[in-house]
């Protein structure tokens, strides 16, 4: 019996032992290390990128990082064998990254799902892989500079770079939420300590106005053109003219945004709102609804065209040097003159004409909603002297970007209204949606100046030189336009930016669309080489927007 | 009344003693079944990404342009009307 009670109070004591420890642990000193406490960062899902029609541009995707932990490699040679032939890549370059010395190498990102079925199915010993979320491009690269790439900051997290990914980061990548919870040795919850959710906060959806056969359009006759016409760097960009919506921004050369780190960092400069260009003789319908809105000149008003014009100790002349004599207003358009143009401008006012070269929005940011974009230049006043006043009639000596140039030449064809050009349509979050309206910043002309201009741009077409690439049927009005290239302060006459803005149908235009060419080889005129791209475009716009001949 | 007392304290002790040890065991399943739902929902959501992936892509432009090239439907039509324009006025 005493045996028993020996055993019974050994038994106690010891129980009392573990109720005094207990006692101590939980109460007198309480463990609040983080020895069982997780604590886990929840990453939300990248906001998705959609069309206007709501088709998908960017969505996520998860891909893999192949990692190898050496120690556990059982047979190095026979990795390095299998490894090469599944992945298409050199035994030395694995051999390089399989360091044996360490306990875990990366050795490769990007890894799609079929390629790490297939890397398991191998059944190697000491590899493994990661999820690492990344962007998938249904279109591929259609619409690289608009919709921009997601690529890593210095502290290895995801930060959307230029186009919408840029400008947009904020919204798109949401924010984190987090786990914190209390876990035993086989990684299971504890519910006596520690269990808190944050949950992540995806971020918000996208809808652009861009439409993806347009772009698709647009891109294709694009690369056709610039491959055709021999030239340096192409822009297309299409807009709808009453509200600004961008349908359509295309630029060659561009890049892949799943690899753009294959890419030198210039090929993601967007040049329809990053770089500057002389717009040449698309800018002189805007002279000439400036001229017309003040009330100095009607379509049907006349210059007498006789010859050059001196302008200090310079001399301006028609493109052909060849002169009509008494001509229209609109028989400057349709002939591209120069001389007529100073005319204009001289009827204008230097005081004047710089003010509406200013209201036209040249010289500041155009406010497009994509990153990157750059102001342009005009000088101050003081630095304008009488040759500036005359060449910026007809769009030389000036430097304006595509944005701004489609942005202005949109003003005089939809009623008068100078507006801020928009990617984005509408932001969707699971609680909410904000839709962007069309932003009206100023009004530049009359209605009626605007009906006048746009037909005088509808005659420059019909007896201008590029009738002949008009589809039958259809009216259509623009402006083609050939501006040197300023080369150390002198323009050379075979480098030049062919450029042409039309729109179609005239009474209401639903599409308005600017094509530059820079460095074309095979001719130095727009004429020759941007207007036809605008027309190869314009034709599969109007079959796409069911267009009706007028 | 002394025996019943030490019987009351035996079933109490033995009533409390279960309750921890089933609490303690159904706990440690919650915690396997709270392990296997999280693993099953990241799964079924990365099944659903995969799902999505491929549904976008065979939607995409791009995908029809080259299956269009495979099936050799690559000549384009040129609208009929742009020439002949008695067809679009219905003339």
């Amino acid at each position: 019996m005493s045996k028993i009670r020996l055993l019974l109070f050994a038994f106690f004591l010891l129980y009392g032992a573990v109720i005094v420890r207990l006692f101590y642990l939980q109460v007198l000193h309480p463990i609040t290390t983080t020895e069982y406490l997780s604590t886990r960062k929840i990453l939300p899902n990248r906001g998705k990128i959609y069309d206007r029609n709501l088709q998908p541009l960017v969505t996520n995707q998860t891909k893999y990082r192949l990692f190898a932990e050496p120690k556990q490699v059982a047979d190095k040679e026979i990795l390095k064998i299998k490894l090469a032939r599944a992945l298409d890549v050199e035994e030395a370059s694995i051999e390089s990254k399989l360091d044996m010395t360490k306990q875990w190498v990366s050795l490769y990102t990007g890894i799609s799902k079929e390629k790490r079925d297939e890397l398991i199915s191998l059944h190697l010993n000491g590899i493994g892989f990661d999820e690492i979320p990344s962007r998938f491009y249904p279109e591929g690269s259609s619409s690289a500079h608009i919709l921009g790439f997601v690529g890593k900051n210095q502290d290895g997290d995801d930060v959307g770079n230029v186009g919408i990914e840029g400008f947009y980061d904020k919204d798109l990548a949401g924010l984190p939420g987090l786990i914190r919870s209390d876990r035993d040795l086989i990684d299971r919850p504890i519910f006596l300590g520690t269990q808190e959710k944050i949950e992540a906060e995806n971020g918000r959806d996208i809808v652009l106005t861009v439409d993806k056969t347009v772009q698709e359009i647009i891109k294709r006759k694009l690369i056709e053109g610039v491959e055709k016409y021999k030239a340096k760097e192409g822009c297309v960009i299409v807009v709808q003219p009453f509200t600004l919506e961008i349908l359509g921004l295309s630029c060659v050369p561009d890049f892949d945004q799943e690899h753009y780190y294959n890419y030198d960092p210039s090929f993601y400069i967007d040049s329809a709102i990053s770089s500057l260009y002389e717009p040449g003789s698309t800018f002189k319908p805007l002279i000439m609804a400036a001229a017309m809105e003040e009330g100095l000149i009607t379509p049907d008003s006349k210059f007498n065209e006789d010859g050059p014009v001196k302008v200090g100790e310079y001399s301006i002349r028609t493109w052909n040097n060849q002169y009509e004599g008494n001509i229209t207003m609109t028989r400057i358009l349709e002939k591209s003159s120069n001389v007529g143009m100073v005319y204009v401008g001289q009827k204008l006012g230097n005081k004047k004409l710089l003010e509406y070269i200013k209201k036209y929005g040249f010289g500041e940011l155009a406010g497009i909603d994509l990153q990157g974009e750059v102001p342009g230049y005009l000088k101050p006043q003081s630095q304008w002297y009488p040759i500036d006043y005359a060449t910026a009639t007809f769009g030389q000596g000036l430097a304006v970007s595509p944005i701004q140039m489609i942005r202005a030449f949109a003003s005089v064809i939809n009623g008068g209204n100078l507006m801020t050009p928009h990617v984005v349509k509408k932001l969707i979050s699971t609680s909410s949606q904000q839709e962007i309206s069309p932003q009206i910043t100023s009004r530049i002309i009359k209605k009626e100046v605007s009906d006048k201009i746009k037909q005088m741009l509808v005659s420059t077409i019909e007896n201008g030189e590029t009738k002949y690439l008009k589809p039958k049927g259809y009216v259509v009005g623009g402006k083609t336009g050939t501006a040197q290239i300023a080369l150390q302060g002198r323009y050379d006459a075979s480098k030049t930016i062919a450029s042409f803005i039309g729109f179609s149908p005239i009474e209401k235009p639903q599409f308005l669309a600017l094509v530059i060419l820079k460095e074309p080889s095979t001719s130095q005129w727009g004429s020759e080489t941007a207007a036809p791209i605008f027309f190869e475009i314009a034709k599969e716009l109007i079959v796409y927007y069911n267009i009706a001949p007028e | 009344m002394n025996i019943i007392k030490k019987n009351i304290f035996y079933l109490v002790f033995a009533v409390l003693l279960f309750a921890n040890v089933s609490i303690f065991i159904s706990s440690m399943y919650l915690g396997e079944e709270i392990n296997r739902f999280d693993s099953e929902t990241k799964q079924l959501s990365q099944e659903n990404l995969n799902l999505e992936k491929e549904v976008y892509q065979v939607q995409s432009l791009q995908y029809a342009a080259s299956l269009s090239a495979h099936l050799n439907f690559t000549k384009q039509s040129q609208p009929v009307y742009f020439e002949n324009l008695k067809y679009a006025l219905n003339r």
